[in-house]
């Protein structure tokens, strides 16, 4: 009994002992559920295009802060948003002091967000590129995601200045980096654009088949284009220009109201556009841009359940009364919305005591809108007619696309650039007069560098800052000194946001 | 070493009864102080070794020789009764509980010691001061009790509290939804198997709580101790016991305590005016308009809606549990089953259900096999609160009621709506409440199996162990229609269905020795652990359900069950799963000579598929010295026992997140044209992470004075967490990422008091007082000057010998009461220089001009506190009468600051209501507040800059636990009537504090929407079958 006892205890152990030990191997198991980026098989080339749908997909998931700050600043449009936000009030009023601002600090790393996302996108391609039996595609896909980069750094430099170029995909390369000034980063987009143009398929966005509404060859040059109308290189804007406006491929939308609704979507005008989409069918996938910010407090839609917003984002008076002046019935009411007390306002000055019939508080799609406390008018070219929106959905603005290149861009900075000396394909008069047959305005001859700057302020003001810029460009600071505001050249960019100074202390650096 | 003694004393018994003539025969019964009869007593003749037990009555019989005259009872855990025969030949006698006895036997894992033999810091709860706290979770239980322990209580239904030993080495780390990871929790060890939180287990079937504290105690759980490792056994029988049935049941209410007073209508008038937003104002006429004035004051609407007041309710709790104990001389058993159930103080269906029901037995089937089986299953629903209702509650403005008849629109019900009024956001939380049900539903089923064979007798051992844990969830969350104003409405139900398996396994062989070779004593074990743990999930969303039975709430009711939300990268259907395995080795020498000098070492090697780094090694080594067994304190009257201890240990944390550890893509959908279209992100923001590894120094002393009345114990220990993980902002992107930075110190001292005695027979009683200070400090950062946290707007950053992730702001100096005070004040000037259209005025806040350069910029930011207190303690109070016992915890926590963050969030949008202290006590006028800005003041960026104005003083002082217990003896109400207990508990009856807001309790120190804690009383009733 004693010796079976000892002999069948010692089995047992040594038995369980072995059986455990052998469980070593399991640990040198991969974690689950995971697609690792040093797996990804590089030869399959048909998954060559997701890191450039990534980057694009990226590009057009927005913050709703980050069109707002990059566009508030500028004779054409204000805040809006009375008593809220307070401190996007004061950028709108050239007033930075607080630099802890939320809404500096989310723009900034949106943007900087995206160009990471172009860089990455741009450094899987190159690993696929080896392998691919076409390299000129990977060099398109690279191309692609260059142009988004470019767009974003404009945005960037523009509203900041001195700003860094990243290059990579890693945030951290940033600490050995040097801050890029601000005709360094127009050079640099410029340059980029430049080789990119190149390698892009000589086609329209809304022609693109692969990647519908995708940058071409002609994204890129008008992001050249931008590029070289900040460092005032007007031979530059020209070239890049005449080459867009001679591909014959581009037309203004004849309908300028419904260019900024859903029929204007992939329009034949639009170089560049953030997309969305609702599935066509209530409770579907939605992507949509936050255009509620935009939205009216209190209206009374044609379809009774369309939602409203928060009454941000307001045109100037300044910028009503200059349409007025110039009885622009088309591009005033398809930019400016109307409620009751604005138009109140309007006319307490007796030089517009009556105002033409257009000027209405319901909308030519038969909206109408009512009084609310945040603003007296309301941004037409961000609203959606509730007619206009899937049956199902109440959410404004939901399906409607964010132009951010048209057309009409590129043949005024054209005729900007003929005036200013540039030669070029078509004259500074044919581009304007081509604006203004579609605005329903007469000719005129012999345009002059104040009738460019007032057609494009009539064109694309509350779009993308352009007449912020514009008027920064020209120092024309009086213009910019509007309904109690004074600019002065120190205003020019918002102050870096408190947490990237602490983090990057190189940005306050001189170099 | 209980079983072997047994055995000998049953041989004895055996003998005596057959032998000696000339002698007495003597019987009785032994019971204990609370009239139990005690089986397994050892009756021996004084002077010899003859003797008996008493059997599972508690009666014993004995013949007695002629010459002797006296018996000695002696039993472990009681106090050694010797009792002068006499005459009699009955002999009744009622053991003394013996409550600071040393040769208690403690858990340690993987095995036992002897209490007086430990050099570690261990504390040992017992199911008694357990079942004291109405709680879903026995950790509860544990707050103000054990020194060095920090408990955050949560007050939501069945959600388990925040308990951290001993500091904060690992940061807590949240998800996107706000729930904690878990990465800084103890190391829960039930029955032996792992588990992150014990909330499944009804707090009756457990039997202790071992905490072990320092990394020489918790070094034998290796790569899962860094936070401390809490030991659970459950209740088991005992060897020749009579079989007891007991009932064991509350019933009670939980109220609101500290409901934050919101700005009522009045005040939040005055506030709108002041502000000099006309919006704000118009929509007060609005409110006026739509609801009336009011006749008391005409200028503010009709309407005061106290929406804490609306959305809290009171809300029962109950508990009832039946258990069987018992045991045969070769077999035990312990059988149970409850049932729990609590009612969440949001008005909404939320709730906690649970029932349990345990098994668990032991076989000795020859004198060297043992086995046992343990199951424990528990089956527990719970609808969780929509915590976002506490944060809506607090932003809802005063001025709108909760229905409104006029809101004809509304559907399914009138609630009203703040969007009628000129509001952008509908604001009233009802509709979040009402048509918000979140279900989750738990079974879990812990099981385990061991077989124990004696290789020699009582010296080797070898024990070999099964243990599985198993736990189903099924998760339904869903999401009903409704419209009670444009922004406020949702026209599509959706259903979000998420089924959650996690199984795991560990395979425990260990190898004990046990020897004693004269003074030397010496155990040493030696083991293998195996780990597998399975985790698997599926989810998937619909949209387009009937509503109205729930019933229909089902995908396949749905008519569209998307694959992505919105273009956001997530997918909607989707499945996710992990697959990790650890092995290791363990062994344990404990030697002690003569009960004199102690050493203790363990050492495990753990190995994990979790990390790059596959092994990890980690030793301890302990020692201690028991002075009272010298000469020069031998027989002492004041000092019964004195050890003092030293350890050292380390330890590591694999609980940080896995799989940052290598670059990752992320799927982004986009749209292009009339489709969507997903492609991919490679994120280089990632870390190469490694474990965490704690290395820790402990001091203490454990003693007993004054016939054991008094005791003390004391530690002290400083512990480092290298390579600790923690997040750090990623530069220019923003967000942050995990990284090992350097190392976290947490220093601390640790007391215990205890005295207990008794006045007269009748009044027993004890008193208990605990503290425990902490330092946490980082002491290496990694050549970094400071490491940046908290959110851009609410910063926290880590500085060298600084407290982790610290708050980290401006430091306000009063408020501006007048121009002169500003145009004395050179950095106030400055700034109105430089911002001629918004300067300062009187009502803004002043800021401290640290470095003194005269204005006020970046570089005047200082640390403006920690979120973790600097010491926590607690007193506990017992006493008994007759038939009376009462019992008082108190408890209370000095040095943490809290973010109030609910007074921040303004800085997002002004459209809220703010809270009465604010709404009082704010700037309108000179000499009116020095603390707080004006109305328009709290608009302005200047005054929402991080300073100490939103960070408070989160001290308090809580009576945590008051009971009052009336036993019923059988024997008062005539025969067979059993005995009874009658209880009545006030849970947290009162907390005194500072902060502005509903508990100084936050698990991270950021209050944005905590639940708030409620006061529990209840009514109780205990009895024994």
């Amino acid at each position: 009994m004693k010796s079976i006892h000892k002999y069948l205890s010692l089995a047992a152990f040594l038995g369980m002992m072995l059986l455990t030990i052998s469980c070593h191997d399991l640990l040198n198991e991969k974690a689950e559920n995971r697609s690792y980026t040093d797996a990804t098989d590089y030869t399959k080339s048909e998954d060559m295009i997701n890191p450039l749908l990534g980057a694009y997909g990226e590009f057009q998931n927005r913050g709703w802060e980050d069109y707002p700050l990059i566009s508030v600043r500028g004779d054409d449009v204000n805040a809006g948003g009375l008593g809220d936000q307070q401190e996007f009030a004061n950028s709108d009023r050239y007033n930075y002091a607080n630099t802890d601002y939320w809404m500096f600090n989310s723009v900034w790393q949106n943007l900087y967000n995206d160009i990471l996302a172009a860089n990455s996108a741009i450094e899987q391609v190159e690993l696929y590129k080896e392998f691919a039996p076409n390299p000129a595609l990977a060099d398109q896909y690279m191309a692609e995601a260059k142009v988004l980069r470019a767009f974003l750094l404009l945005q960037l430099s523009r509203t900041w200045g001195r700003v860094y170029i990243p290059v990579t995909s890693d945030p951290t390369d940033l600490f050995e980096m040097k801050v890029s000034t601000k005709d360094e980063v127009m050079q640099f987009i410029a340059d980029d654009m430049d080789a990119a143009a190149g390698q892009l398929p000589n086609l329209r966005p809304n022609q693109r088949d692969d990647i519908k509404g995708g940058v071409t060859r002609h994204t890129a040059l008008a992001m050249k284009a931008l590029a070289n109308l900040e460092l005032k290189n007007f031979q530059g804007v020209a070239d890049a220009t005449s080459a867009i406006i001679e591909s014959g491929l581009f037309h203004l939308e004849d309908d300028y109201y419904n260019l900024f609704k859903i029929p204007g979507k992939l329009n034949d005008e639009n170089l560049l556009e953030w997309q969305y989409w609702d599935s066509g069918v209530a409770g579907g996938t939605n992507l949509s841009y936050l255009f509620a910010f935009f939205g009216p407090e209190a209206w009374k839609p044609k379809v009774a359940t369309a939602g409203g917003g928060w009454g941000f984002f307001e045109p100037s008076l300044k910028y009503i009364k200059f349409m007025l002046d110039r009885n622009e019935e088309k591009r005033l009411v398809t930019t400016v919305i109307f409620t009751p007390r604005g138009i109140d306002k309007i006319k307490e000055d007796p030089k517009y005591a009556t105002l033409p019939s257009y000027v209405s508080v319901v909308t030519p799609s038969g909206d109408v809108f009512q009084d609310f406390a945040r603003e007296m008018f309301l941004s037409g070219k961000h609203y959606l007619p509730s007619d206009q929106l899937t049956t199902g959905i109440n959410d404004y603005g939901t399906n409607k696309n964010f132009i951010c290149i048209r057309y009409a861009e590129i043949l005024l900075m054209h005729a900007e650039a003929r005036v200013q000396g540039a030669s070029g394909s078509i004259s500074a008069d044919e581009a304007v007069n081509q604006v203004r047959d579609r605005a329903g305005l007469g000719h005129l001859s012999g345009v002059s560098l104040d009738n460019v700057l007032d057609e494009k302020y009539a064109e694309f003001a509350t779009e993308w800052g352009t007449r912020y810029f514009d008027m920064l460009r020209y120092q024309r600071y009086d213009e910019l000194s509007y309904e109690g505001r004074t600019f002065s050249a120190d205003k020019t960019f918002l102050p870096y946001p408190q947490i990237q100074v602490d983090q990057l202390p190189a940005l306050t650096e001189s170099n | 070493m209980i079983r072997k003694l047994l055995v000998t004393l049953l041989t004895f018994s055996l003998l005596a009864s057959t032998s000696w003539a000339q002698t007495r025969t003597l019987q009785g019964t032994v019971t204990d102080a609370a009239g139990e009869a005690l089986p397994g007593v050892n009756v021996i003749v004084r002077g010899t070794t003859t003797g008996t037990t008493t059997d599972s009555n508690g009666k014993y019989q004995l013949e007695l020789p002629g010459s002797e005259n006296a018996l000695v009872f002696t039993f472990i855990g009681y106090k050694a009764a010797t009792i002068d025969v006499g005459g009699r030949t009955v002999v009744d006698v009622v053991m003394e509980e013996d409550l600071t006895s040393l040769d208690e036997v403690v858990v340690v894992g993987y095995g036992t010691q002897r209490e007086k033999d430990l050099t570690s810091a261990i504390t040992t709860i017992k199911s008694e001061d357990i079942s004291r706290t109405p709680a879903a979770s026995a950790m509860q239980s544990l707050q103000g009790k054990v020194p060095g322990v920090q408990i955050v209580s949560s007050g939501a239904p069945g959600s388990s509290p925040t308990v951290r030993v001993r500091g904060v080495g690992s940061y807590p780390q949240v998800k996107g939804d706000q729930t904690p990871v878990g990465n800084e929790a103890p190391l829960y060890v039930v029955d032996g198997v792992f588990f992150d939180n014990i909330d499944f287990l009804n707090p009756n079937d457990i039997a202790t709580i071992s905490i072990l504290k320092d990394a020489s105690a918790a070094a034998i759980y290796g790569v899962r101790a860094a936070n401390g490792v809490v030991l659970i056994e459950t209740k088991s029988g005992k060897l020749n016991q009579k079989t007891r049935l007991t009932y064991d049941g509350y019933y009670g209410v939980q109220v609101a305590q500290n409901v934050l007073k919101m700005a009522n209508s009045e005040q939040f008038a005055t506030m709108a005016q002041e502000s000099g937003s006309v919006a704000d104002q118009t929509y007060i006429l609005n409110a006026m308009q739509r609801y009336g004035r009011s006749r008391e004051n005409p200028n503010v609407p009709n309407v005061n809606t106290d929406w804490y007041k609306e959305v809290l309710r009171p809300a029962p709790i109950q508990n009832h549990n039946l258990g069987v104990e018992g045991g045969s001389d070769k077999a035990t058993y312990s059988l149970g089953a409850s049932y729990f159930s609590q009612d969440g103080i949001l008005d909404m269906q939320n709730s906690f259900e649970r029932l349990n029901i345990r098994a668990r037995t032991d076989f000795n089937v020859n004198d060297w096999i043992t086995v046992g089986a343990n199951f424990n299953m528990s089956n527990s629903t719970k609808y969780s609160p929509d915590d976002a209702v506490w944060n809506q509650a607090y932003f809802a403005v005063p001025i709108f009621p909760v229905y409104d008849e006029q809101n004809t629109a509304a559907f399914p019900i009138k609630f009203a709506s703040a969007e009628n009024i000129g509001y952008r956001g509908p604001q009233n939380p009802f509709p979040t409440m009402a048509f918000n049900n979140n279900r989750l539903q738990s079974r879990r089923v812990l099981a385990n199996f061991y077989l124990k064979l004696d290789l020699i007798k009582d010296k080797l051992t070898f024990k070999s162990a099964y243990n599985s844990g198993s736990t189903f969830l099924r998760n339904r969350e869903v999401d009903l229609p409704y419209f009670i104003s444009t922004d406020g409405q949702r026209t599509i139900s959706e259903v979000t269905k998420k089924n959650e398996t996690y199984v795991n396994q560990i395979w425990d062989n260990v190898l004990t020795f046990d020897q004693t070779f004269g003074e030397h004593n010496v155990t040493v074990m030696a083991g293998t652990a195996f780990r597998d743990e399975l985790y698997d999930m599926l989810t998937a969303r619909g949209k387009g359900f009937p509503v109205t039975d729930e019933q229909s709430w089902y995908l396949a009711q749905s008519q569209e069950i998307p694959v992505t939300i919105d273009g956001a990268q997530a997918r909607l259907v989707t499945d996710d799963g992990t697959h990790q395995y650890g092995f290791s080795y363990f062994g344990r020498i404990a030697y002690n000579y003569g009960d004199k000098y102690l050493l203790y070492g363990t050492f495990r090697a753990d190995g994990s598929s979790k990390y790059q780094e596959k092994w990890g090694y980690f030793p301890t080594i302990g020692a201690g010295w028991v002075l009272s067994q010298e000469n020069f304190l031998k027989g002492n009257s004041v000092v019964d026992f004195l050890k003092l201890r030293a350890s050292w240990g380390k330890l590591g944390n694999d609980k940080v997140q896995a799989s940052d550890g290598q670059a990752t893509k992320s799927v982004i959908t986009g749209v292009y044209g009339n489709s969507f279209v997903t492609g991919t992100y490679a994120k280089s923001t990632f870390a190469y992470l490694k474990w965490e590894v704690v290395e820790e120094v402990n001091v203490g002393l454990t003693s007993k004075f004054l016939g054991s009345r008094l005791s003390l114990e004391a530690d002290y220990y400083v512990r480092n967490t290298e390579n600790a993980v923690v997040p750090v902002n990623v530069p220019l992107i923003g967000g942050t990422v995990m990284q090992n930075v350097g190392v976290v110190q947490n220093a601390g001292l640790e007391l215990a008091l205890n005295w207990s005695d008794k006045i007269g027979d009748g009044i027993r009683y004890n008193v208990g007082f605990n503290m425990a200070t902490l330092k946490n400090k980082a002491t290496d950062l990694h050549g970094q000057p400071y490491i940046e946290g908290g959110s851009a707007e609410f910063r926290q950053r880590t500085y060298l010998n600084q407290p982790l992730q610290a708050f980290y702001g401006y430091r306000t100096d009063g408020v501006y009461q007048n121009q002169a005070q500003i145009e004395a004040d050179p950095a106030a000037v400055a700034y109105n220089q430089a911002n001629v259209s918004n300067p300062l005025v009187p009502g803004d806040l002043r800021f401290k001009d640290l470095n003194h350069d005269g204005v006020i910029n970046a570089s005047d930011r200082e640390v403006i506190g920690s979120f973790l207190p600097k010491i926590t303690w607690g007193v506990n109070l017992g006493a008994s009468w007759k038939n009376f016992d009462l019992s008082v915890n108190l408890m209370g926590q000095n040095g943490a600051k809290i973010l109030n963050r609910k007074r921040g969030e303004l800085i997002w949008t002004t459209d809220g209501n703010l809270d009465a202290d604010l709404a009082k006590n704010r700037w309108h006028g000179e000499g009116t507040s020095n603390k707080y800005p004006s109305a328009a003041g709290l608009r302005k960026g200047w005054n929402q800059k991080m300073s100490d104005y939103f960070v408070e003083k989160g001290d308090f002082f809580r009576i945590q636990n008051v009971q009052v217990g009336y036993t019923i003896k059988g024997n008062m109400l005539g025969t067979n009537f059993p005995d009874s207990r009658l209880s009545f508990t006030a849970e947290r009856p009162l907390t005194v504090f500072k902060y502005n807001g509903f508990n100084p309790e936050t698990p991270n120190g950021i209050d944005s929407q905590t639940y708030p804690i409620p006061a529990v009383y209840t009514v109780g009733l205990a009895v024994k079958f």
